[in-house]
């Protein structure tokens, strides 16, 4: 499978990867602006056809001034159960933390995941390193809490 | 809005300065958006001036942000007549035009509000945006030059106007814009990220003009200097460039990306055209690159699978062996799908199977041993067996994929892929039910998972059972919603409405298919309508090369596979209505399904709710929020009766295929499709022009068969030739498409002599001579020659025929029926209606989870689990 930046016209294909995959959705606009104002940090993964079966959105919390709290946030990341066991939400990330590094000097990348959600957490924990930091209660729009992680990024 | 109402004493603008100071204060008031005190204030102003256009206007806007559109619509228009030369009537006057998305009429009273105040920044920014919109780049030329010469400062308004001349084609004043921007930059700091993308925009433009070592140059200095921090975007810029020169480094520059991200096709691709290596042309030496790249990256996936597209023969089957043996020890579920495109090439194909039917024997488990095979995994030989089932189900060898699949799912009952690939398998084979039986017990395996609820809910819409589908896609969609289908439509899924409008379409519920279709036709509208904010936003970020790929991007929106889908198979529809408008009263079962009426039931309440909410509080003008100056899309026609009830289907039919002439030109069905409205429209220049592209599509494709017929028939019958210039243009197309002195009968029987193995020819020889008055007799015995053993028939072309049969009214449609259902004997596509209610019912009983759920047609005797006998 093909691994790369995703660029503009890959809005439509990772909305509807994730509408079919992911409990939360987002309209297009999200999607746009995403890529729009950081159009280093997200990557899609295509199948031989060319259709986005994998996908990582992310952004730069930009809230902070304070250097020390620069981060990455992985807004939404999913692979097709069908594409399973070929490392691409792996890879997908690593290349996304790359370039929070290279670009913003991100210190670390956080991410919020549902509570009840055990494979999900078990890929953060267990496959890239994420560690559980705290709760948001009623994070989610059917008031199920949310798992932060969050992952220290190597500076070279 | 800027303020300063400057007026001389006779003037109706003239406020007295108590006025004055309170217009003031409605100006700042609106700005905050503190909507009920700009209420007050703008009524405190027209007790005493009642028609001051200008407070009129403002209090007309006001009204609009708190849901009072039309009586503040009423005010604009009435304060624009009592003050034509005020800049803010039309300002406000254009702000309201573009919440409409009048994009257009926007433009003009901007416009209009410039020559009474042509420097004013807020106007000449909204105008430029609506330019940008309407991609009227001459004028935004202009504009964005105005806004740098009234504020050379901001940096935006260099960038801008760049930005504005590249949009225009012009590149060269483009760089110059640049260069000249970047001499007004004073200590820039180092890690800018804003900078940084300025910088990227100009090395881009500086590609597309060709100057490749100035673009280099640019390029290395300003990653020296860390002026340029996306060391991505420099890795990729900085190959392509030094390819282009034909620079030594380049060799090592495309290395380095491939290093970095070792599973991007287009690095291998730019590293082996570096050596001018096509890949299509010198595999050869192409492979033994990308040997060297698979031992170099052990783990990357892509030079290893790319070196299976390129090689051939005995070296194919040495390196297809550990790829596929890795996969399946591995179980990775995709290695099929991965390697399917090389089956294009029958050689591979048989080596591929010969690898994979050697690993199964080897595999195989020995009953008498207790133990299988040490050297390999257990779970090697379910994934063989997997990846066989999909292989042979691919070469619609049907009852050979579910028999391995039945012997997989006895090794291992809890593999969802092994369901997924029985729906799959039987979808293929024609039975609908089975199918989707077979892809609910792979969800069941696991209700978490949204991707498998998914497949269920879209393979029970493809059997008809669309309220139980929307049961399932209910268990992720928001309790609150309407219905589960209107959560799936506000957030924009294309498959939903695609997959139900095609089910209600087959089910001859027209109204509720257009419905969907035109519901994918407005979220395309909505596509286009949001990138309206970022033509400013973006320049603000200084995001440019990713600003212009969007602006691209939506230029080419409707190419989309999705909105295709829509435009033809509504258009298809408006034309069937057209043609029998007898169909827009048909209604086969009350129009809506049961989930839909009660889905309409709480939408009507939820929507009454909010009503009585909005005129409670409209009546004490108590609240202050904003409801924004966008008109929100109201379904004032839930049922789509109105729709199936349009005086005008072509009309609408030839605006949803508008956008394909240009974005869908390789498409023959979009062809044809424009065909089959221009030729009812009388438009026949079109007509011709749509037969021509189809025609060098595919010369012998069936549809357009009968469309040649139909256009020559439809000429000859009309009661006077077609005037000039379409008349001749069209007659001389179809003189190039039918052979001269050939009649159209003879033509006819040539077409199906020529393929008269083809079940698609055959139907559309029937149909054309159907056209031409042929009796029903006679157009049965040709349909009916598709059950000759050398015709190649799928199931597909058996349902058209089938649903043509049926239109034509003919005696012999269950006799076709019969003979189809011999034919295709794991389909349930041609069984009675009474046999099919029987599967329908089957389909929706789920006691086989986690056993081995078996068609009822299939595999009786081996597994003893048979359920649900019919």
């Amino acid at each position: 499978m093909n691994i790369r930046l995703a660029r503009a016209e890959d809005v439509v294909g990772m909305q509807q990867a994730n509408l079919v995959n992911l409990p939360e959705n987002y309209n297009i606009r999200l999607w746009i602006y995403h890529i729009v104002t950081w159009p280093q940090l997200s990557f899609v993964a295509e199948d031989p056809k060319g259709r986005i079966i994998g996908y990582v959105l992310a952004k730069i919390e930009e809230e902070t001034v304070d250097p020390a709290d620069i981060h990455g946030h992985i807004n939404s990341i999913s692979v097709m159960l069908s594409y399973r066991r070929l490392g691409l939400a792996k890879k997908l990330m690593e290349l996304s933390q790359d370039a929070m590094v290279s670009v913003y000097k991100a210190k670390y990348v956080s991410l919020h995941v549902r509570e009840t959600n055990r494979a999900a957490i078990g890929l953060y924990r267990d496959a890239l390193g994420f560690e559980a930091v705290g709760t948001e209660k009623g994070y989610y729009y059917d008031g199920e809490n949310a798992y932060m992680m969050r992952l220290n990024l190597k500076h070279d | 809005m800027s303020k300063k109402p400057v007026a001389s004493k006779e003037s109706n603008r003239h406020l007295s300065p108590k006025e004055a100071t309170l217009f003031r204060e409605l100006l700042s008031l609106y700005e905050t958006k503190n909507l009920k005190k700009g209420l007050k204030t703008a009524d405190q102003i027209l007790k005493k001036h009642p028609e001051h256009g200008e407070t009129l206007c403002m209090k007309g806007l006001v009204l609009v942000h708190m849901g009072r559109r039309e009586e503040g619509v009423e005010l604009v228009r009435k304060g624009i007549r009592m003050d034509l030369t005020s800049h803010i009537v039309w300002h406000v006057f254009g702000l309201i035009q573009k919440g409409e998305k009048k994009y257009e009429d926007a433009l003009k009273s901007y416009t209009q509000a410039l020559r009474f105040d042509k420097d004013n920044l807020n106007l000449l920014r909204d105008v430029a945006q609506l330019q940008t919109q309407l991609r009227l780049y001459d004028g935004l030329v202009e504009t964005r030059y105005m806004l740098l010469r009234l504020r050379p400062t901001m940096r935006q308004h260099w960038i801008s106007l760049a930005v504005a001349y590249h949009l225009n084609g012009n590149l060269a004043e483009t760089k110059n814009v640049l260069m000249e921007y970047e001499k007004t930059l004073k200590n820039v700091p180092h890690y800018d990220v804003e900078h940084s993308e300025t910088l990227l925009y100009h090395v881009r433009v500086l590609e597309e003009l060709g100057q490749h070592a100035e673009a280099l140059a640019l390029l290395d200095v300003s990653a020296k200097d860390r002026a340029i921090v996306d060391k991505t975007a420099i890795m990729e810029f900085r190959a392509r460039l030094l390819s282009q020169l034909k620079s030594e480094e380049a060799e090592h520059a495309w290395k380095v990306l491939i290093e970095h991200n070792p599973e991007c096709y287009e690095y291998y691709k730019g590293y082996l055209s570096n050596h001018s290596l096509n890949i299509d042309d010198n595999p050869t030496e192409a492979l033994s690159f990308l040997r060297d790249f698979s031992t170099q990256f052990p783990k990357a996936s892509v030079p290893r699978r790319l070196s299976l597209s390129l090689a051939s023969g005995a070296e194919f089957k040495e390196l297809a062996e550990p790829y596929i043996f890795s996969g399946l020890t591995k179980g990775v579920p995709s290695l099929f799908v991965d390697l399917k495109s090389l089956y294009t090439d029958p050689e591979k194909l048989h080596a591929l199977q010969d690898i994979v039917e050697t690993i199964r024997k080897d595999t195989t488990p020995d009953p008498s041993l207790a133990s299988p095979s040490p050297s390999t995994e257990p779970t090697t030989y379910l994934w063989t067996l997997y990846f066989l089932a999909q292989h042979y189900s691919y070469l619609s060898e049907y009852a050979k994929a579910l028999e391995l699949l039945d012997l997989a799912i006895v090794h291992t009952p809890t593999l969802p892929e092994l369901y997924t690939c029985r729906a799959r398998t039987l979808k293929r084979a024609g039975d609908i039910y089975g199918a989707s039986r077979a892809m609910e017990d792979a969800r069941l395996l696991d209700g978490q998972d949204r991707f498998l609820n998914t497949k269920s809910a879209k393979y029970r819409m493809r059997a008809g059972l669309i309220d139980e589908a929307s049961a399932l896609l209910g268990l992720f969609t928001k309790k609150d919603a309407p219905s589960p289908g209107a959560d799936l439509e506000e957030m924009q899924s294309l498959f939903y409405l695609l997959e139900e409008g095609e089910a209600h379409r087959r089910a001859g519920r027209y109204n509720l298919a257009l419905k969907k279709y035109t519901s994918v036709q407005r979220i395309f509208d909505d596509f286009e309508d949001d990138q309206y904010d970022f033509h400013g936003y973006s320049l603000r970020k200084f995001t440019i090369n990713v600003y212009l790929n969007m602006l691209d991007w939506e230029d080419h929106l409707r190419s989309h596979p999705g909105y295709v889908k829509a435009a033809l198979a509504a258009s298809r529809i408006f034309v069937d209505i057209y043609d029998d408008p007898q169909l827009a009263t048909h209604n086969p079962d009350g129009g809506a399904t049961d989930a839909e009426k009660k889905a309409k039931k709480k939408a009507k309440k939820a929507q009454k709710e909010k009503e009585d909410a909005a005129k409670k509080s409209g009546t004490t003008t108590s609240t202050n929020e904003d409801k924004g100056l966008e008109v929100l899309y109201k379904d004032e026609d839930p049922e789509g009766m109105k729709l199936l009830a349009a005086s005008d289907p072509l009309e609408r039919a030839a605006k949803l295929l508008q956008p394909l002439t240009t974005l869908a030109q390789k498409n023959i069905e979009a062809w044809i499709a424009i065909y089959d409205v221009a030729i009812r429209r009388g438009k026949f220049l079109q007509a011709a022009q749509a037969l021509s592209r189809a025609h060098a599509l595919d010369t012998d494709n069936s549809d357009l068969h009968v469309r040649i017929i139909h256009a020559k028939h439809t000429a000859s019958n009309l009661p006077e030739p077609i005037s000039p210039p379409a008349g001749p243009v069209f007659l001389e197309t179809l003189n190039r498409l039918i052979p001269e002195g050939v009649s159209l009968e003879t033509f006819n029987s040539q077409y199906l002599q020529k393929h008269s193995e083809s079940a698609s020819a055959i139907l559309a020889t029937a149909q054309a001579s159907r056209l031409m008055g042929a009796s029903l007799q006679e157009v049965q015995d040709v349909v009916f020659t598709v059950l000759n053993d050398k015709v190649a028939l799928d199931i597909k072309t058996a349902l058209e025929i089938s649903s043509f049969l049926n239109k034509i009214k003919s005696p012999r449609v269950d006799e076709l029926h019969k003979a189809f259902d011999e034919k295709f004997t794991i389909s349930t596509a041609f069984k009675t209606t009474e046999e099919s209610a029987k599967l329908r019912a089957w389909a929706l009983t789920n006691d086989s989870v986690g056993g081995t759920a078996v068609t009822p047609t299939e595999n009786e005797a081996d597994l003893g689990t048979t359920t649900g006998s019919v």
